[in-house]
């Protein structure tokens, strides 16, 4: 059996960048083993961190201020959440809303009166508070009223909501924004640099999400409870896992995957070299078994997925219905020693992209000892730098073998340059226009980088011709516009996965499929476009509790084992088990 | 008040490109600006003293710095009276690539200013593995004689390779050269193998000003990381008001194309 392939052989199993990076497949990625939510929880278990609420001060209408204490083996956090009475008419989720249901932040160290007061003062308003540099993120969620009603009424009532409200909508809030790095006065980034708690991309932010969930589930709980005492029962446990926290993302989310290639290519490549590692495995009886039950739980998973747009719908069924077919595939192929590669080979060829990437995914999911590893290579110090003493003909050489994708566009056909990108003067929200017909393309957000490509690998010919010997450096000086792509080309040539390779001026580009790239390397799952430009998800659905984190689970593996979670069934023990009695809120003093 | 370098640095790039920046001359400048900062070193306040002459150099449409002359290793350069922020970058780069090939390269950047702010592109240069030095003089008073004229100021700026903070020093010298060329250059030394860092060693008067060293420099950037980064009111007020001007007016379709609906609920 082979255990491991040399760095030669692993290299040469990668997938090309040109099928991996194209913009469709990018888009059809699902969460996985190595998203964000999963390493967190990951981490948070095998660390035993503990979470304690040290406040619970909500009114009948659940109002109020809640306060959560993380401690890990290294330091103490807080997560602090303040709920407030929202009109119906201000609920948008939009980043140019002004009041959410709730808003929340997560503290490094403890939280004193003074900084409690502070953040009263300014979290609520979010974008136009000045934000307490001891916040690691900042954050807001508005309610599901549809199901907080549906919930309300059926706790207070003593009976279990019906698990189907929570297929239907997987969350009692989502989130509309979840800011980090620095913003609006929050901590930097780097400040976590050497913080083995947080210092993987994003972790804080999910952290955040997770210290929302819970709280989502005690509040509805303490709602209820206020509302009829006598009545009143907790939410069952497997409903409580099956509670997620939504997210709804707009344009927003794409100039990041454009501005961050080194991150990108480290997420990408992280999942890449994985999949090759897992590609040359040969696999056993026990292996092949734990594939079949992932793709059946998959496809049930695939068809309790709720979504109203008929494209994605579409996908949807039509990878839920490969999958028998797949099944079929696994139980009556010989256990050769190239499986995986074989039906990595054979999913290229027969099924949907959707399909093809839920099968890789499944695949990382049967071998956690190799891909676990590769959960501490998802950072990377960003900087793109020049090499100014590079000869021009080599820059030219690199953009047309490295870059030859951004080459093969007619930008003078006007479909090829259709949109373009802008900031609103509405909280600088990214938005597309179309060139020609509305107002801004003057001041175009360039996150194209086709034909910047393009642009400067025609000006770099043309002044080639007079001077054959040219450096980089001395093009510059005379073309200064250049440098950024320059920059850019030269740090990004020697990567494989950094560029995303699709002209985002097209007119038949869908921004939608930039939002689900990222969103999978967070974890999100049930994606529930709305249009083609801004799209509802759900993170953590199916995620271990709080009190099983707490108990210090000893089985790892089992604790990690959440992916496509399924509805559970409600049978009669549901509203008179035992286990259905109200979560018990420990308050304490606030720190 | 308090920011933080993200923000700080995300606001100057925004402010740069509304004045009328290239994108990689909006970074670099940004960068250059918050580094400043981070460390204490006042950045915003050159910034701000630069500022209406940013805007006024914004139609001018040649903004690189030409080369006078230049050899293997030796490089001059005429800044066109333009700040460093926009004309420094490639001058640098051309006095890295220099070095790389060469050993030691001198770079002279003539007719520039904002000379303070140059510093944030010097630690980018050393972080790619060059030492580098920036000399430079701030004013000279032909007669300094202690008629009430400035007196001659120096500053050296001196990074070793791989170094995130320089060793500065800044000095006022007491005996004035009789010649009179005007001191609005930088003079930069790029080596591949040899620190050059400052260290005040002269048989001549002079009044040490400031020294700034590498321990403290890096005591400002954890302080700051810690605590955030204290900006003035007004220049932060000025440069959001810049940021504005790359921003595109909003109307109903352009809202209704962007994402959710205005009101979501569910």
């Amino acid at each position: 059996m082979i255990d491991r392939v040399s760095p030669l052989e692993e290299s040469l199993r990668l997938r090309a960048p040109e099928r991996v990076m194209d913009l469709e497949r990018l888009g059809s990625l699902h969460p996985s083993r190595l998203s964000f939510v999963r390493s967190l929880m990951r981490q948070m278990a095998r660390q035993r961190w503990q979470i304690s609420a040290t406040r619970f001060d909500l009114d009948d209408a659940g109002h109020g201020t809640a306060i959560y204490r993380l401690q890990t083996p290294r330091g103490r956090y807080h997560g602090v959440i303040f709920s407030q009475p929202l009109p119906d008419e201000a609920r948008s989720d939009r980043v140019i809303a002004e009041a959410w249901d709730v808003t929340f932040g997560v503290v490094e160290g403890d939280v004193d009166d003074a900084l409690l007061e502070q953040m009263a003062a300014n979290v609520p308003l979010q974008e136009a508070g000045r934000q307490h540099p001891r916040l690691l993120v900042l954050s807001r969620a508005n309610r599901s009223l549809r199901n907080f009603a549906a919930f309300t009424e059926a706790l207070s009532a003593g009976r279990q909501p019906d698990p189907k409200w929570i297929t239907r909508v997987g969350y009692l809030y989502r989130t509309t924004a979840v800011y980090g790095n620095g913003k609006f006065g929050i901590a930097d980034f780097d400040r976590l640099r050497d913080n083995p708690d947080f210092q993987r991309p994003f972790s804080a932010q999910m952290l955040a999400v997770y210290l929302l969930r819970h709280f989502s589930i005690e509040q509805i709980e303490h709602i209820a409870r206020r509302q009829a005492p006598d009545t009143a029962v907790g939410l069952a446990t497997p409903l409580k896992r099956y509670l997620g926290i939504g997210n709804s993302t707009g344009l927003g989310m794409a100039p990041f995957l454009i501005n961050h290639p080194q991150l990108i290519e480290q997420w990408v490549e992280s999942r890449e070299q994985a999949l090759a590692q897992v590609s040359a495995q040969q696999p056993n009886e026990e292996q092949r078994a734990a594939l079949i039950a992932l793709v059946s739980r998959a496809q049930r998973h695939l068809e309790q997925t709720v979504t109203e747009d008929a494209e994605q719908s579409a996908r949807n069924a039509e990878t839920a219905a490969a999958l028998p077919g797949v099944r079929a595939w696994l139980e009556q192929v010989p256990l050769a020693v190239d499986l995986w590669q074989e039906l990595i080979e054979w999913s290229h060829r027969t099924l949907s992209l959707e399909a093809q990437e839920l099968l890789n995914t499944l695949l990382l999911e049967i071998y956690p000892d190799i891909v676990e590893p590769f959960e501490d290579r998802m950072g990377v110090d960003e900087r793109l730098e020049l090499t100014p003493e590079m000869p021009l003909v080599r820059l030219k050489q690199l953009i047309e073998t490295r870059y030859d994708w951004a080459l093969s566009y007619d930008f003078n056909d006007p479909d090829s340059r259709y949109w373009f990108w802008y900031r609103s003067i509405e909280k600088e929200e990214p938005r597309l226009g179309v060139r020609g017909r509305e107002p801004g393309a003057d001041r175009e957000l360039k996150l194209a980088i086709a034909p910047r490509v393009a642009d400067t690998h025609r000006v770099i010919g043309e002044y080639l011709d007079a001077n054959p010997r040219a450096t980089t450096v001395d093009f510059l000086i005379q073309h200064s516009r250049h440098k950024e792509i320059v920059r850019r080309i030269q740090t990004m040539a020697e990567t494989p996965f950094g560029e995303i390779r699709a002209n985002l001026w097209a007119r038949d580009m869908k921004p939608m499929h930039l939002l689900r790239t990222k969103l999978s390397f967070f974890g999100a799952s049930r994606f529930d476009p709305k249009s083609d430009r801004w799209v509802r998800i759900t993170l953590f659905q199916g995620a271990p509790l709080v009190e099983e984190l707490n108990a210090e689970p000893d089985d790892l593996r089992a604790f990690d084992d959440w992916g496509f979670p399924l509805e559970p069934s409600l049978d009669t023990s549901l509203s008179t088990s035992a286990e259905n009695t109200l979560t018990t809120v420990t308050t304490g003093v606030t720190t | 008040m308090k920011v933080s370098y993200n923000e700080l640095q995300g606001l100057c790039r925004k402010a740069f490109l509304g004045i009328g920046f290239e994108d990689g001359d909006a970074s670099d400048a940004a960068d250059m600006v918050a580094w400043m900062q981070l460390h204490e070193l006042d950045g915003l306040e050159a910034l701000n003293r630069g500022l209406d002459y940013l805007l006024a150099e914004q139609q001018e449409q040649e903004r690189a710095p030409v080369q006078l002359y230049s050899d293997g290793d030796l490089a001059v350069l005429d800044g066109q009276g333009h700040s460093v922020l926009r004309s420094s970058s490639l001058a640098l780069e051309l006095g890295f690539a220099k070095a790389r090939a060469r050993g030691l390269s001198v770079i002279k950047i003539r007719r520039c200013h904002n000379r303070q702010l140059i510093m944030g592109y010097l630690a980018r240069i050393a972080g790619r593995g060059m030492n580098v030095t920036a000399f430079w003089r701030n004013a000279q008073a032909p007669k300094g004689d202690g008629s009430g004229e400035p007196p001659l100021i120096e500053q050296v700026v001196g990074f070793r390779a791989n170094g995130s903070v320089p060793e500065i020093r800044v000095y006022a010298v007491k005996q004035v050269p009789e010649e009179n060329e005007p001191n609005d250059g930088i003079t930069l030394v790029f080596a591949n193998h040899v620190d050059l860092l400052p260290s005040m060693r002269s048989e001549f008067d002079y009044d040490l000003l400031a020294r700034h060293e590498e321990s403290a420099l890096l005591a400002s950037r954890e302080r700051a990381m810690l605590d955030g980064i204290s900006i003035d009111d007004a220049v932060w007020n000025r440069l959001k008001e810049l940021a504005t001007r790359i921003l595109v007016e909003s109307n109903d379709a352009s809202r209704a194309g962007a994402g959710a609906g205005t009101v979501d609920n569910d």
